[in-house]
């Protein structure tokens, strides 16, 4: 695929900001979707771990992760749009040709994803109290997670294929005889693929160093089971940051000829020793990990990992398509459009920096009390604003629109 | 070599691409639009429980919106970005033109949306766990941060059928494009029907509250609310077919069937009436009783109502310059967008295509039916089936005894001059229309064939 077609497929439209909003924001909206991937698929492969123990502490944790899975996978859907619709405003020619060369895939997404969350609930459904009674139907929670692999690695393959557009044609019409029905999936990178999943365990490694700090504070809590969390939290966090670690150097190690220019990027060290310092929090921090915040710090830490992968992924994209392929998505012609520009920075620090804000604090201040939580003066007050905030929007929105149509 | 930037074809021969992008979402508006009239409906009741001290109310709203949360937040939350992995593989140009123009709207949506999904968990589970007033003001604010997701959305599906000013066209500007006549036509008749839907799917709920009298009580308050919502969703329907262009307009006499108008009568009137027996008798509604409906209102509600509005965009499937079949059939200097028309007339469809196997590049007598294929794939199939299932099968528009020569008659007259009215222009060049026709012709005598089959014969007369 020359150069010429690939920028013929770009939209004639152009785009409304900078190019660079939207990469920037699809690398960091994509980090944040990754995060709650992995807490989701780690929480899930407790839960099942615990439904099927007959151990107290399993069986507790089991019925904590089970939330925490459900929450997991809406925020997983819920920011994962962001990042799918960033990628199509910027890298267009790559990403629509790279579904519809695989478009039963793209179809069977959404469906498998659909089941495997409904999986979830009827998991839920069948074992409100998995402390109490017997686990029922686990083969469901079983199946859901298998699905969320599944879909991880259709959407690993359209990433993918969208790295290698000299072969395009070649899939599209092998020998010349056009194939349109999309049934296949072109091009996995099993290691790739592996490493991505495989961070799932010291990400919820972190997440649970999270979760027994925020249970300890409550009233009566078991001391036997904060033991069992942390060292639980601890063999995920270490062993799960060097087995990733092994995982991404066997990917390094087979880089695909346009993106092996990666292997000498900064980047690439810097995660590699971000992950190692993951692995080595424990240690070096012993029982002080327990105090005050540090458990929080260290899912933030977490996160980082995960965003400097992010931008490694971006880095490799670069790599594929602007010095290898010769398209550079920052050349794309832009019809500024500050109104809408603006409106969305406004409202996204504005009007959802308060509401999420408010609602956050609302629901984590009430996880930790026993009773009804009544917030505080200040924080109702949030509430509030958070009100008259959203509803001024609304009034701006029919303002702008009855001034607009009047013209 | 000049090129057109169409990307590469997916066909899916039972269905039809089309067909699985309407499904998905229908599906999705069914969710959606429970979920923000929900969403609103959780509001009002958390304001009467907070002032009548009445904490049945919020119970009510637990359980529904427990079962929102699997119904709508579950399978809703994926069926919306499914409609663009739907259109990405089945209209990529037309759904890019949408994200292009509006894709700060929707990231603006999504933080709404954000805001929305972590409401509609803390109205569930923190019921009872946080004072009244607190659940108060959560439910306020995802009945509102809902409610704008759907203000924001109705602009975008409004420029799917044109621009809300004709000046976007000159002037380009996200406001010009999303604000219009029809634009709030449409989030008028959204907004009564999405209420007609909550009020269904609210009965499944309603009707399994274990205290008669309760039971009773929200069952009424329901059916008031999907007749009121009904009856002036039909009023705000007659507005919106009020601000349709004259185009779409006679599309919608000459295309839709006959049958369309009177069936779309029946089932409004059915839904009345459904709303009226459980006003009188709310004893009556059971959950089976409000699932059937619902499922009624999915299948001859929605589903027409989808197709007549992918039927009237035609043929255009994107601001009135993206072509169904993906090119682009008009100038917006406002965008600096050139149509593709004069390409594809100086130099073909065979020399501009980037998907195309080099072989097929010059048509010879040995592979015109095969470039009459691709040509089909990428002018055709979007809309027309290219098997005997499925959106408006092809070979349907043809006669029996149609020679390969009077369809190539037909390709470069009435379609290269672009005369019918819900049809793309297409011009074929003579050895193009030639190809095409070969392999309408080919797809035709399969037709024959299986019709023969099954001693049913199709004819034109057959072909809507």
């Amino acid at each position: 695929m020359n150069v010429d077609s690939l920028y013929a497929l770009r939209d004639v439209a152009g785009v409304p900001s900078h190019p660079i909003l939207f990469l920037v924001l699809g690398v960091v909206t994509f980090a944040l979707h990754m995060f709650a991937v992995h807490v989701m698929l780690g929480g899930a492969a407790l839960t099942i771990r615990g439904a099927l123990s007959q151990d107290s502490y399993w069986r507790q944790l089991a019925n904590a992760m089970l939330s925490t899975a459900k929450i997991a996978v809406s925020v997983a859907v819920v920011i994962g749009v962001a990042p799918l619709l960033f990628v199509q405003v910027i890298y267009d020619p790559f990403w629509y040709t790279s579904n519809v060369l695989s478009a039963w895939w793209v179809i069977g997404f959404i469906i498998i994803l659909s089941i495997a969350y409904l999986l979830i609930y009827l998991f839920y459904f069948k074992n409100e109290d998995l402390t109490q009674n017997k686990t029922k139907c686990p083969g469901s929670m079983i199946l859901s997670l298998a699905l969320f692999i599944l879909v991880g690695l259709i959407m690993h393959t359209l990433t993918n294929q969208m790295l290698s557009p000299d072969q395009w044609m070649e899939w599209y019409a092998p020998q010349g005889q056009i194939d349109a029905s999309g049934t296949q999936l072109h091009s996995i990178n099993w290691a790739r693929f592996i490493f991505m999943i495989a961070l799932a365990a010291p990400v919820t490694g972190a997440w649970l160093y999270g979760y027994r700090h925020y249970i300890s504070v409550r009233p009566g809590s078991d001391s036997g089971y904060l033991e069992f969390v942390h060292a639980l939290a601890r063999k995920l966090l270490t062993q799960g940051s060097i087995v990733s670690l092994i995982i991404g150097a066997i990917w390094m190690a087979n880089l695909p000829e346009n993106q092996a220019e990666f292997l000498t990027n900064p980047m690439l060290y810097i995660t590699a020793v971000a992950l190692i310092a993951l692995a080595m929090v424990p240690t070096l921090f012993g029982a002080k990990i327990n105090n005050g915040y540090t458990a929080y710090w260290l899912v933030a830490i977490a996160f980082v990992v995960i965003a400097l992968v992010a931008v490694d992924r971006e880095i490799i994209r670069w790599f594929a398509l602007v010095v290898e392929s010769g398209y550079n998505p920052m050349d794309y012609p832009i019809n500024m459009d500050w109104y809408s520009t603006i409106l969305f920075f406004a409202t996204f620090a504005v009007v959802g920096g308060m509401a999420c804000t408010y609602l956050l604090t609302v629901a984590w201040q009430a996880g930790q009390t026993e009773g009804t939580y009544t917030p505080s003066v200040a924080i109702s007050r949030l509430g509030n604003w958070t009100i008259y905030i959203i509803a001024i929007w609304i009034v701006h929105y029919f303002a702008v629109g009855f001034w607009v149509w009047a013209q | 070599m000049e090129m057109l930037g169409l990307y590469p074809v997916w066909f899916e021969p039972t269905l039809g691409s089309g067909w699985i992008i309407g499904i998905i979402a229908t599906i999705h508006v069914l969710f959606s639009h429970t979920s923000v009239g929900a969403a609103l409906v959780f509001s009002y009741l958390a304001v009467v429980a907070y002032r009548k001290n009445r904490p049945e109310l919020l119970d009510y709203i637990r359980r529904y919106g427990l079962f929102l949360l699997v119904f709508s937040y579950v399978l809703g939350s994926i069926t919306g970005p499914g409609i663009w992995f739907s259109t990405t593989v089945g209209s990529p140009r037309g759904i890019s033109a949408l994200i292009h123009s509006f894709v700060w709207k929707w990231a603006t949506e999504w933080v709404f949306f954000v805001i929305e999904v972590i409401g509609v968990y803390m109205i569930v589970y923190l019921v009872n766990k946080v004072d009244q007033k607190t659940h108060l003001r959560i439910s306020i604010i995802f009945g509102l941060a809902s409610y704008t997701t759907m203000l924001i959305i109705i602009g975008i599906l409004s420029f799917m059928l044109m621009p809300g000013n004709e000046n976007w066209y000159t002037e380009g500007g996200y406001l010009n494009g999303f604000y219009g006549a029809n634009t709030f036509a449409q989030l008028a008749m959204r907004t009564a029907f999405m209420f007609t839907m909550t009020a269904v799917v609210g009965g499944i709920v309603a009707s399994s509250i274990k205290d008669i009298d309760f039971r009773k009580e929200m069952v009424r308050r329901l059916a008031i609310l999907g007749l009121v919502a009904t009856a002036a969703g039909l009023g705000l329907f007659k507005w919106y077919l009020s601000t349709i262009p004259a185009t779409a307009e006679l599309v919608m006499e000459n295309r839709l069937p006959e049958y369309f108008t009177p069936a779309l009568i029946s089932v409004m009137g059915g839904i009345m009436a459904y709303f009226a027996a459980t006003l009188a008798a709310p004893k009556l509604l059971k959950p089976a009783i409000a699932g059937v409906m619902t499922v009624v209102i999915l299948v001859f509600g929605l589903w027409p109502e989808e197709v007549a509005r992918e039927s009237i965009r035609k043929p255009y499937v994107a601001g009135g310059y993206v072509y169904s079949n993906q090119v682009i059939g008009r100038d917006v200097p406002g965008l600096g967008i050139h149509s593709e028309i004069p390409t594809i007339e100086e130099h073909g469809f065979t020399n501009s295509l980037i998907f195309l196997p080099e072989e097929l590049r010059t048509v010879t007598d040995s592979n015109k039916e095969a470039v009459g294929q691709a040509l089909a794939l990428n002018t055709c199939s979007n809309c027309h089936s290219l098997t005997d299932t499925g959106i408006r099968p092809l070979a349907n528009y043809f006669g029996d005894d149609s020679s390969e020569s009077d369809i190539a008659a037909y390709l470069r007259a009435a379609l290269s001059s672009g005369t019918t009215l819900y049809m793309p222009q297409i011009p074929l060049q003579q050895d193009e229309a030639l190809a095409l026709a070969s392999f309408i012709r080919q797809l035709k005598d399969q037709s024959i064939e299986i019709a023969a089959d099954q001693g049913n014969p199709i004819t034109v007369t057959q072909s809507h």
